[in-house]
């Protein structure tokens, strides 16, 4: 009985384990149907693209649209199936280039450029189709944003070079009795003193992101080195502007400046102590003037970095603190339909590129937009399209060594926290350059 | 059933699966890191042999000594109070004349439950230095120290170990009340009729015979300090700097951050290195003969 019992045991296991081989298979199979069926061309006239791009809020969901609407005019043939990118870092889209499924077309900033160009992952574009109209169509000074540092095309950009500034609470600066425009340190850290006087936070980080402290110190490198961290390869020890940026930066955290929890302050809380009047000043990119003007109005405006004095503060006032760097669409090498998938691409980046200059007034952006603007910017922006952008004297550059970058990054973020000196700084960023730099 | 266990055919049967899927999602990956330690690769290429160049690299990485440090602070932050705190927890609750224990058992255990991301946000109030709980409290006591908990470079790694100490402290409970629970009464009973008290009792008898109990315990809170990763990431993304960084941090920076897979894996290979050796010397110290009751 237990010789039988054992035997139909046995039987049963075979037969659950065959089950579940055969149905990894049909799963499998099913897969198979389903890739095939990806491209449909032939089949129905229309070519189907994969596109994988942000698109969860206002700022990344109606360019999307937007451009989608203008290619269904254009490429009536052309449908673009979207997979909603994840904000996290390009893991999934390396993972889809390890794993030989990258979509036909996705978003790149230079880190993945540089990897993938370097796995032959990334279609290279230098003499496709689009690639002369798009290059003449530039604004100028936009060429860093298409053009990498290896003198190859990979992407098709619509963003410009963006820039860090300063916003400050008009209302609060009254209260205060501080002086707006902030011109110079000693100005700056007289402020800070008068609103920590009132009980105001002088400045709004959200520094539990790291590039933001590394923003701050770009700041007020700019006001002594234009060229930014590029200056920085092949050195092994930091020049005097970087030691100098890093002093200021220390004075202006004794000072008082930055929150205790600085550091563990995210983007919506640092915002909201700005907008709820908390705060007195706050950093971010040109992009927060919509953000800022929606909640402060005519009670917020933005201001140029501070210099050591009144003559440098005018001399390097239109240093901007941004750089370019390549990034926008690209396209998979493996693209079944690479020719489309290139003029999809080049034609999506601008008119994400027209969307934010006709539907916003936003006018950094990478091409040129041969249509009028349909909204008033705010007056923030306006500001800054009549006063500033004519009279950008230059941007920073970038250094291709990602472990400098990331050096900035963590040691910004230290020098944020009490304790942590200029010294330990310049200790800490000249042992990562001399171990890139040996 | 003593038929089929002598029957090697039918427990190999039996244990394939379990070992196939093991070796798929165990064994392949450790082994591939450990090949992979020795490339220069950045996960999607072919990558470049170099050797022992990466783990050259790595102990001269003044980030492997911050992890270290982190990770040892971290567990025995864990061992401390899951281990110290759990073991009285249950000795308290074991204890049949204590009324509301089903309450307390229940309570204790509804952290780990929890969601990680929910547990940090609540510490993340409480630790914040302006409006935070401990710090107000303090004020209210009239004690005049305040900390700014999470961005101390000094504080801020017991903070975040408090943190999963806190969460995971009722799963450590429930094996070491198992633990206290497994043991005959008699032996109890025998030492009070010997004049014993109640604490003496438990400190010669039931701490005694839970050996396996605390190794197992041992072994998940100094491996679970050593591998520690979540907390920190989402209650300081390892900062300020690197300052709050393990070597799982190690791992996670150099994989996704900067694209170095090799030398990554040459990080997991030392992390998978010192949880075999930990494990190994917790096992070597509770060597003893087996416990029959």
């Amino acid at each position: 009985m237990k010789g039988k019992g054992f035997k139909a045991l046995m039987l049963a296991t075979v037969l659950l384990l065959s089950t579940s081989l055969a149905a990894c298979g049909s799963a499998g199979n099913t897969g198979s149907t389903t890739k095939d069926g990806d491209t449909p061309a032939g089949q129905n006239d229309k070519i189907k693209l994969k596109i994988y791009a942000a698109y969860f809020d206002d700022d990344t969901k109606k360019p999307y649209d937007y451009a989608v609407e203008e290619l269904k005019k254009e490429m009536p043939n052309v449908e673009l199936d979207l997979e909603p990118s994840m904000q996290d870092d390009g893991q999934k889209l390396r993972t889809y280039a390890a794993s030989g499924n990258l979509p036909d077309i996705f978003p790149t900033d230079y880190r993945t450029i540089k990897a993938f160009a370097q796995s032959k992952n990334i279609e290279m574009l230098d003499n496709a189709a689009p690639t002369a109209a798009f290059k003449n169509d530039l604004n100028p000074g936009n060429e860093t944003n298409m053009i990498a540092p290896d003198g190859h095309i990979y992407s098709y950009p619509f963003a410009g070079i963006e820039f860090q500034i300063l916003y400050y609470n008009k209302k609060l600066f009254e209260e205060a009795g501080v002086k707006a425009p902030i011109k110079t340190y000693d100005e700056w850290k007289d402020a800070i003193q008068k609103f920590k006087a009132k009980g105001i936070l002088p400045l709004s980080i959200f520094s539990k992101e790291k590039w933001i402290g590394n923003a701050f110190y770009k700041g007020l490198l700019t006001r002594e080195e234009p060229n930014g961290y590029s200056v920085l390869d092949k050195a092994t020890e930091l020049p005097e502007a970087f030691k100098l940026a890093a002093q200021q930066f220390n004075d202006l955290k004794d000072a008082g400046l930055f929150d205790a929890n600085a550091t563990n302050t995210n983007y919506d809380q640092a915002s909201s102590l700005f907008y709820t009047g908390k705060a007195a000043m706050f950093l971010n990119g040109q992009w927060e003037i919509y953000s800022s003007d929606k909640n402060l109005g005519d009670d917020v405006d933005w201001m140029y970095w501070p210099a050591k004095d009144e003559a440098t503060y005018e001399a390097t006032k239109f240093n901007m603190n941004g750089m370019g760097q390549p990034g926008g669409f690209s396209v998979s090498p493996t693209s079944k339909n690479k020719e489309t998938a290139i003029e999809v691409a080049a034609f999506l980046a601008r008119k994400y590129a027209e969307y934010k200059y006709t539907q916003l007034g936003n006018p950094i952006v990478a091409v040129k937009i041969d249509k009028p603007v349909a909204v008033t910017p705010p007056k923030m922006m306006q500001r800054l399209i009549d006063e500033t952008l004519p009279n950008i004297k230059s941007f920073m550059k970038m250094t291709e060594e990602i472990k400098i970058n990331s050096a900035f990054e963590d040691n910004t973020q230290n020098l944020i926290v009490k304790g942590f000196t200029d010294k330990n700084f310049v200790d800490n960023m000249e042992r990562v350059m001399k171990e890139v730099n040996k | 059933m003593r038929k089929y266990y002598r029957n090697k055919w039918a427990i190999m049967l039996f244990a394939l699966p379990a070992l196939l899927l093991y070796t798929l999602i165990v064994i392949y990956p450790v082994l591939q890191s450990m090949y992979r330690s020795f490339f220069d690769w950045d996960g999607l290429g072919e990558g470049t042999f170099n050797g022992l160049d990466n783990y050259i690299r790595l102990f001269n990485d003044p980030l492997l000594m911050t992890s270290l440090k982190n990770g040892a602070l971290f567990a025995l932050v864990l061992v401390v109070f899951q281990l110290g705190l759990g073991t009285i927890m249950a000795l308290v609750i074991a204890d049949p004349r204590l009324r509301g224990r089903k309450v307390l058992k229940t309570g204790y255990f509804i952290p780990v439950v929890l969601s990680v991301t929910v547990v940090c946000q609540l510490w993340i109030a409480i630790y914040d230095p302006t409006n935070g709980l401990i710090n107000k409290l303090f004020q209210v006591l009239g004690i005049p120290y305040q900390q700014n908990w999470l961005s101390s470079p000094t504080v801020s790694i017991i903070a975040i170990a408090f943190v999963n100490a806190w969460q995971y402290m009722g799963y450590q409970f429930s094996l070491l009340y198992a633990g206290v629970k497994s043991i005959p009464e008699q032996y109890m009973e025998a030492a009070t009729i010997d004049g014993c008290t109640k604490w003496g009792a438990h400190r010669r008898i039931t701490i005694p015979m839970m050996v396996e109990t605390y190794k197992f315990c041992l072994i998940i809170a100094v491996t679970s300090g050593i591998s520690a990763f979540v907390q920190m990431l989402i209650m300081t993304n390892g900062g300020p700097g690197t300052t709050n960084y393990t070597l799982t941090f190690m791992i996670y920076r150099y994989a996704f951050g900067e694209f170095e897979y090799g030398y990554a894996c040459a990080v997991a290979v030392v992390l998978v290195a010192i949880s075999l050796l930990v494990t190994a010397i917790i096992n070597r110290v509770f060597r003893q003969e087996k416990v029959t009751h």
